[in-house]
């Protein structure tokens, strides 16, 4: 690598830790104005203020929104060198039949608009090998013009096409991470192979050269999305590109503050979400018409205690049958139970607010669950079962797939 | 293999004198087999006299569950129901979600089969390991939702309860077994049920399903939830449309089967696509037992039968059965012809069918006026669509005719009537009728259905996906070439799914390699790698090749209507195709290591232990 390459690059991989947190905004290219990218401007102003290491941009726009990049502390720019059709799926006024891809700039026009870097697919697993070759010759062609104007290429390969299963993918894309390191890419934009194991495989493919792990589908949960990137991160992926997770959001500066904390600051998931401080007083907050009743929080409830998925057992309940509605109720924390515990064996916990069970002072009454307006304080065999909030985090919150349960302040 | 994700136990009810027999599942048979399809085929195989009458005391309904079933992996509800298909003649497995599975399981059994048959009609009890058979007279010709509730009232709380309708007790061999409003509804095994003269099975217990390692298991379930929750088609399309968010684009890909596989577009798609039921008749999403997706809506119904006032669904397979198949947009109609479906008890698919049947006969004045009743049946009129169902529900007039299907049915009306036309304009393969999408734009979708085990079924080798949806980039719908591949995968990773109690739609989200890490967590045992998994599901789909061998199918069934073979697609993005069945079966066989007949070869049997 040229110098050239190699101080351009120190703009998008921070030197300190040589990982790079980047948001993708290039998507009107390939889908159209999506929610998000209609009023692009707007939304970069936003996404600016979260400080990402760059932004990666279409040409047009890259011409656009140039202002936005000037200044010392302002993002690097990054440019989109080609276009593909394939991503537009059936909900796109034209979906795709067949994936096609074209150059749409180069190498020296990205670098008259200011580009610290191209940014160009590379697809593999085509029925059609001549497409693949196509494929590899123009990310080859844009790997030699780099080269000449020591302009950085990130290669994006993505195992895509017929012969890609869901048994073969990971390993395509370890693959398709070689074939890209070895026509000349300087950092690699990957999608998830789903667990670590498979990710540290393409890290290992890629020999050296950065891997960043991009974002797909907007993630519903920000547990979700944040844990993904751990995963890679601890396998040595460099940092993330992520598009829809960012732009979408209401607030893109406070996903951009949490995407830094984990990449830079190697932060656990846990205390990003807590915004860093210790467990405050919260509790569980149930919206009862999100809910479909399919009982996966009283499930991994039971299965976070008990060790077996048994709905009964959970400490919070949904009742109702089909054609529903369901009725979801959780710990209001109200200290009825404690008020009618004659033994003193409940007490409301002091920084959590849930309510503490003191096995040696009960007797099993009963009273307390007879006194729970909600039906969630639970005396089985021989132990009294009420939400203790999992130490601050509830699970049901996380793996309810509808938003119906969250916790607010206590 | 209790406490390993298995309830250990396997029951059988020799009826009528209600003998049972508990015996421990093995632990080889359930490496082998896994759960569910795959114990369900091992049974059954092991069990039925070859040739057996299905709806005789000989035949065996096995209702079987997996390791995932009752655990926290997603989805992870499924039963499924195994005999001897009276539609087809072929092994059936049908499969359902709710929460019958998880009940089943918790009263102690990983699998139930019963044979013979009842003196009278009856319900089956199961609780904490034991079976007890009661008389079930007051439940004589009631619809599946009120048996349910009725049952559940009679039991108490906490019961799960599988039940056949009125159309299940009279052997209407279009009949499913229903839970939870949902159905294990193709190839008639509410037949089979009505035949061993039991109306419902209600199951509870106290026993709940213990994995091996609950902490990894704990593991690979939230990575396996994540992933559905974070890709685009189990957390957005799905949830939102329900299975009928593809139905616009089946159609622009003009592989929506339209008036009986007359044409492959329909010009009023978008009055039933997900977002116009959505924005009109959907009241509340609706989701299985540990399901992320809830792709089941529930629908309000004008003037149902029986004061009900919801239906389920409809899915997209009976939007399309019950509209575009006989040129219906009358979503109303669609709604209260399913719940018809539903509490009467029969497969929807097949219902749809036999109505577009009958639609074309009419038409093509192959049936006259009198011989329909005093129905309209035109392509179009929802009405005289819901007035047919509703004789095909109740085995009625020209519905008494249907219920048999439409192999039988065009059989009959054939024979009767000496005009070969009738046998032209049934859409099935092997009895069973035809799924939501034209072979003729989906190549690969043709040599699935003519190759699935349990004969016209889109659920074994699945590839619109790819073909029609784009899904990992896409596939030529149009070539034939690599297809065989393309559905043998599909067909294998299918049987392990079906295998492991999870919903195919959750498996869109995942790969073998998060359900294999599940399994091994749940059932301690080590597959090693998602090869050896795809093994299983090879070595399940070879053993029900070998039961429909043994039955006498051989590769001349394996075949698909004349229609689509010989009819070219008039008009659409697929016009002038026809399916090109022949060099893609030749393939096939080839790459399963089958003979040109379709029978496994010794040394394919060999090397999946099945010799």
């Amino acid at each position: 690598m040229g110098t050239g390459k190699e101080v351009r690059l120190s703009k998008v991989f921070d030197p300190g830790d040589g990982r790079a947190v980047v948001v993708a905004a290039d998507h009107g290219m390939m889908l159209g104005p999506i929610q998000g990218v209609v009023d692009l401007e707007k939304t970069l102003r936003r996404v600016v203020e979260g400080k990402p290491d760059a932004v990666l941009l279409s040409p047009g726009q890259a011409e656009n929104a140039y202002h936005l990049f000037k200044g010392r502390r302002a993002p690097a720019l990054l440019v989109r060198v080609d276009w593909t059709n394939t991503f537009r799926d059936r909900t796109y006024t034209l979906p795709v039949r067949e994936t096609f891809f074209g150059a749409v700039s180069d190498p020296r026009h990205a670098l008259k608009l200011g580009a610290q870097a191209a940014v160009t697919y590379l697809f593999l697993g085509y029925e059609d090998e001549e497409r693949e070759a196509r494929h590899l010759s123009l990310v080859s062609e844009y790997a030699a013009e780099c080269a000449r104007v020591e302009l950085p290429l990130i290669v994006e390969p993505i195992p895509l096409g017929p012969r890609v299963t869901k048994a073969n993918s990971a390993e395509l894309v370890a693959i398709a991470a070689r074939v890209a390191v070895e026509a000349g890419a300087d950092a690699l934009k990957v999608p998830y192979t789903g667990d670590p194991e498979s990710f540290s495989k393409v890290v290992r493919a890629a020999a050296g050269v950065p891997v960043l792990v991009l974002g797909g589908y907007r993630a519903l949960s920000r547990r979700d999305m944040l844990e993904v990137i751990v995963e890679t991160i601890e396998v040595g992926g460099s940092g993330v590109v992520f598009g829809r997770n960012v732009v979408q959001s209401q607030d893109p500066a406070s996903v951009l503050k949490d995407l830094r904390a984990i990449v830079h600051e190697g932060r656990p998931v846990r205390e990003v979400l807590a915004g860093g401080a210790a467990p405050k007083r919260a509790k569980l907050e149930a919206q009862p018409e999100r809910c479909s009743g399919c009982l996966i929080c009283v499930s991994i409830c039971s299965f976070r205690h008990e060790g077996v998925r048994d709905a009964s057992a959970g400490r919070l309940r949904v009742e109702g049958a089909w054609p529903g509605p369901y009725e979801l109720a959780v710990c209001t924390q109200c200290g009825n139970c404690v008020g009618a515990c004659p033994n003193g064996a409940l007490s409301a916990n002091p920084s959590l607010g849930c309510i503490d069970w003191e096995e040696a002072k009960c007797d099993l009454c009963g009273a307390c669950a007879e006194a729970c307006p909600q039906g969630v304080v639970k005396l089985q065999g021989s132990k009294v079962k009420i939400c203790d909030l999992c130490g601050g985090a509830p699970e049901c919150v996380d793996w309810c797939p509808r938003g119906a349960l969250a916790v607010v302040p206590g | 293999m209790k406490g390993r994700g298995y309830a250990g136990k396997i029951l059988r009810l020799d009826l009528p004198e209600a003998r049972c027999s508990v015996e421990d599942l093995e632990e080889g048979e359930a490496r082998l087999f896994l759960g569910g399809k795959g114990l369900g085929a091992r049974m059954l195989y092991g069990n039925l006299e070859p040739r057996v009458d299905p709806l005789s005391g000989g035949n065996i309904l096995i209702f079987a569950t997996s390791p995932l079933t009752g655990t926290i992996a997603p989805t992870g509800n499924r039963f499924c129901v195994v005999t001897k298909s009276p539609l087809t003649g072929t092994f059936l497995d049908s499969h359902c979600g709710g929460s019958f599975g998880v009940g089943l399981k918790e009263a102690g059994f990983d699998a139930i089969a019963i044979s013979g048959a009842a003196e009278e009609l009856s319900l089956l009890v199961l609780e904490d390991g034991k079976a007890s058979l009661v008389g079930a007279r007051n439940l004589e010709g009631m619809t599946t939702l009120e048996t349910e509730k009725r049952v559940k009232e009679e039991l108490g709380a906490g019961f799960k309860v599988a039940c056949i309708g009125p159309a299940g007790e009279r052997g209407a061999l279009i009949a499913g077994i229903f839970s939870d409003m949902r159905a294990a509804g193709r190839g008639g095994a509410g037949a089979v049920m009505g035949s061993k003269r039991l109306k419902a099975i209600a199951a509870r217990g106290k026993e709940r399903v213990r994995v091996s390692d609950p902490e990894a298991f704990e593991k690979a379930a939230w990575r396996a939830h994540r992933m559905v929750r974070m890709h685009e088609v189990t957390a957005r399309h799905l949830p939102t449309y329900g299975s009928d968010n593809i139905l616009e684009t089946i159609n622009e890909t003009g592989a929506l089967p339209t008036r009986n596989f007359q044409e492959g577009t329909f010009e009023s798609a978008s009055e039933i696509s997900g977002a116009e039921w959505r924005k009109e008749l959907w009241v509340r999403d609706s989701g299985c037992m540990m399901c992320p997706i809830s792709c089941a809506k529930v629908a309000k119904v004008e003037g149902g039968p029986s004061g009900a006032s919801f239906t389920e669904g409809p899915d997209y397979e009976s939007i399309w059965a019950l509209g575009a198949l006989c040129g219906v947009s009358d979503k109303g109609a669609i709604a209260r012809a399913n719940l018809l479906c539903d509490l009467y008890g029969i497969d929807t698919i097949s219902a749809g069918n036999a109505v577009a049947y009958a639609m074309e006969c009419r038409e093509r004045g192959l049936l006259k006026e009198e011989e329909v009743g005093n129905l309209d049946l035109r392509f179009g009129n929802g009405g005289a669509m819901l007035g047919l169902v509703e004789k095909v529900s109740r085995g009625e007039g020209l519905g008494k005719l249907l219920q048999s299907g439409v192999k039988r049915a065009s059989e009959k009306l054939c024979e009767e009537k000496g005009d070969r036309a009738f046998l032209r304009l049934a859409m099935h393969v092997k009895g069973l009728e035809l799924p939501g999408y034209d072979p003729r734009a989906a190549q690969g979708m043709g040599l699935g259905y003519a190759t699935s085990d349990r004969g016209g079924c889109h659920l074994r080798g699945y590839t619109a996906g790819q073909e029609l949806l784009g899904y990992g980039g896409g596939s030529n719908p149009r070539r034939t070439e690599g297809k065989a591949r393309l559905v043998i995968e599909r067909q294998n990773e299918k049987a392990v799914v079906d295998s492991s109690g999870i919903c195919f739609y959750a498996f869109f989200a995942m790969t073998l390699k998060e359900v294999r890490a599940m399994l091994e967590a749940a059932t301690g045992f080590e597959y090693g790698s998602e090869r050896n998994l795809e093994k299983v599901g090879e070595r399940i789909y070879n053993l029900t090749r070998l039961f429909n061998v043994r039955e006498g199918f051989r590769s001349e069934d394996d075949a698909l209507p004349e229609r689509l073979l010989g009819e070219p697609m008039p008009s659409g993005p697929a016009k002038g195709m026809v399916a090109n069945l022949g060099p893609m079966l030749k393939e096939y066989y080839r790459l399963r290591g089958w003979d040109e007949e379709g029978v496994p070869t010794k040394e394919k049997l060999e090397e999946l232990g099945l010799a």
